[in-house]
């Protein structure tokens, strides 16, 4: 038995105009999770203190907090893996959503995101036209495998950076339940589903693998990079910017074996934008005075021919 | 380790190498910004290891690492590309491949470990580069400069290398994402709690600043998707390094420094003015070792960096 001592957020959207902190003391074994911790100091010292739980193994997907500053599930920390030296260990609300009372915060947006991409089987035809149940390969299925684990405990979307700064994308864990429909064989509305998660900015994603801390182990930002590739081979939305960046950076790769900043700026902006080329200019011109302008147009690196052969080797013909 | 021989032993080693060939060779992998963009990265990063006494030796028919955009349409040919350039460091013998981008970094291992985890990658990989005469064994190695700096100079060398302390600059470490993220690809240090940035800055005579945003991503890959998110996303954090009393930000990226340097005057309307001059790894630790901040490439910034170094009498 040790002392734990829970740093906790408290706040009370109803009554309070802003939060406080309470330190609450509870003698448990150190191997006991926070979420035990937390219910303890609940039984036993302030039962006030609010947060959501309910499997209590990592399964339902409720308890998902900041512990010292790390989003995760408290049914999965273990007190000694976070206490510092005094015992103390800091509990606040996931970031990136409006706190309701204490631990509890209004998850609406996070629901939202994945209402909005209907997450439910949509077959092309009817049930009745089928004379067996409609079989997936274990083949198929594997690849659904990781992106079913989604418990939806929105710890990825609380990471997300972008979520952060612009709440319309729609995080990590919606596109890559999205994924687990849009890969599904059963499923027949792969073209509409791909469309609405790029109106969702699907290609906002920073690629900064904050999402790589999902403790079921989904690895959303893979399976965002999937509903990119589907998105791209499907010829879905491609003239946005997302997708003219990816094909304009391969194009200079294989042209050049480098990657051309001048002619991916100009190619994802569009040459014929002027609005999106106005918006650039600006900074452009602040580079240009300091001497810091990428070269208009790249010598091909020695033996470019080889790097035409792995495109040519590997591109799947349209 | 030349302390624990014999005289003897000390005698014919001196002996047996002559000293350009004591000096560490590695495989050298710029990639693309810095040979673009960002030359004062690559210019400053030859300084340095001009000072260090270890030789890169650039790999100038490697071609760009994909960097994440490649992935987002073929996942192979990232991969393949990647598989090129090591046969190309192997047949030059130097299988231990330096990076100065976290980018790189990331998407260059992860390529390798996808090579070095299965053989059925690996044979696709060979099937294509011995068309044109290419194989790779699978004995690369690439790593940072900034795990080399630690690694194979080690803190307290790179310590009593310096000539120019930086008189307890506050420099808010910046690692970029792809050097400590995914965990399992990287690995090298803590992906929550990296400090070899923060090693760095103190070896060199520097105070490390500690902020929430030191591991967050400063929204490079995509400045062009959607106006404003990449800027705010600079400028958040350079908000809180600036709140915690940072002078100076040190990226071993330059796609961050792009971000970083570029985007916090566009930043200010949302976040209000920071103006945190941005230095590339090397050249602040070449500044300290001794190297003339005139060719450090420091007015080729945005946000220039020697007004808070003359500020600091670290130079005229």
């Amino acid at each position: 038995m040790a002392q734990v001592k829970l740093d906790i957020f408290r706040y009370d959207e109803a009554v309070d105009a802003v939060p406080h902190r309470d330190t609450v003391e509870v003698d448990v074994p150190v191997t006991m999770t926070v979420l035990d911790a937390l219910e303890t100091a609940k039984a036993e010292v302030d039962g006030s203190i609010s947060f959501r739980r309910s499997c209590r193994s990592a399964i339902c997907g409720s308890c998902s907090m900041n512990i010292n500053g790390v989003t995760g599930l408290a049914c999965k920390t273990p007190c000694k893996s976070v206490m510092n030296d005094e015992g103390v260990i800091q509990i606040d609300p996931m970031p990136n959503f409006q706190p309701m009372k204490d631990l509890v915060v209004h998850m609406d947006p996070f629901w939202d995101k994945y209402t909005r991409l209907k997450p439910y089987l949509q077959p092309a035809d009817r049930d009745e036209d089928h004379e067996t149940e409609r079989r997936v390969s274990p083949a198929d299925m594997k690849k659904l495998v990781d992106a079913a684990n989604c418990v939806m405990c929105a710890t990825c979307y609380a990471l997300c950076p972008v979520v952060s700064v612009d709440p319309s994308f729609a995080g990590p864990a919606a596109i890559a339940y999205a994924y687990r429909f849009i890969e599904d064989v059963r499923d027949g509305k792969k073209k509409e589903r791909l469309a609405q998660i790029n109106e969702d900015y699907l290609w906002l994603c920073a690629h900064c693998y904050a999402c790589s801390y999902c403790p079921k182990h989904v690895d959303p930002h893979d399976r965002i990079v999937d509903v990119k590739r589907a998105t791209i081979q499907e010829g879905v939305m491609m003239d946005h910017p997302g997708p003219r960046h990816a094909l304009v950076v391969n194009k200079t790769i294989k042209k050049t074996g480098m990657l051309a900043e001048t002619e991916v700026i100009q190619g994802t902006v569009g040459i014929f934008n002027i609005r999106g080329l106005a918006k650039i200019t600006p900074l452009a011109i602040r580079m240009a005075v300091k001497g810091k302008m990428p070269p208009p147009f790249l010598r091909p690196i020695p033996k470019v021919d080889e790097v035409r052969t792995i495109f040519e080797s590997l591109e799947v013909p349209t | 380790m030349s302390s624990t021989l014999l005289p003897e032993e000390q005698a014919t080693d001196s002996h047996r190498h002559s000293k350009s060939s004591q000096m560490r060779r590695y495989g050298f992998f710029p990639g693309c910004v810095a040979k673009e963009s960002c030359k004062e990265l690559f210019n400053s990063t030859m300084l340095l290891a001009d000072k260090l006494g270890i030789e890169l030796i650039e790999l100038t028919a490697a071609s760009c690492c994909g960097a994440s955009v490649v992935n987002d349409t073929n996942r192979d040919i990232a991969r393949v590309l990647n598989a090129r350039t090591y046969a190309q460091a192997e047949a030059l013998g130097l299988d231990d491949v330096i990076t100065i981008c976290s980018t790189c970094t990331g998407h260059m291992r992860a390529a390798n470990m996808e090579l070095l985890e299965s053989e059925e990658r690996m044979n696709q990989a060979n099937s294509i580069l011995g068309k044109f005469g290419a194989k790779y064994e699978g004995s690369v190695m690439v790593r940072h400069l900034l795990w080399l700096l630690i690694d194979d100079i080690g803190l307290d060398k790179l310590s009593s290398m310096v000539v120019r302390p930086l008189n307890g600059l506050r420099v808010a470490p910046f690692y970029g994402c792809h050097i400590i993220r995914p965990e399992k690809v990287n690995g090298w240090e803590s992906a929550r709690n990296p400090h070899s940035l923060e090693d760095v800055i103190t070896a060199i005579g520097g105070e490390p600043v500690d902020y929430a945003g030191k591991t967050r991503c400063c929204g490079f890959h995509i400045q062009l998707e959607k106006d404003g998110v990449a800027t705010s996303m600079v400028g958040q954090n350079m908000r809180i390094a600036k709140d915690r009393g940072a002078e100076a930000v040190i990226t071993p990226c330059p796609l961050c420094h792009l971000a970083l340097d570029g985007y916090q005057q566009d930043a200010a309307a949302r976040w209000g003015r920071t103006d945190l001059p941005t230095f590339h790894l090397p050249q602040l630790v070449a500044l300290a070792l001794g190297v003339p901040a005139e060719k450090l490439g420091l007015n080729k910034h945005l946000i220039d960096p020697r007004t808070i170094l003359v500020e600091r009498e670290l130079i005229a």
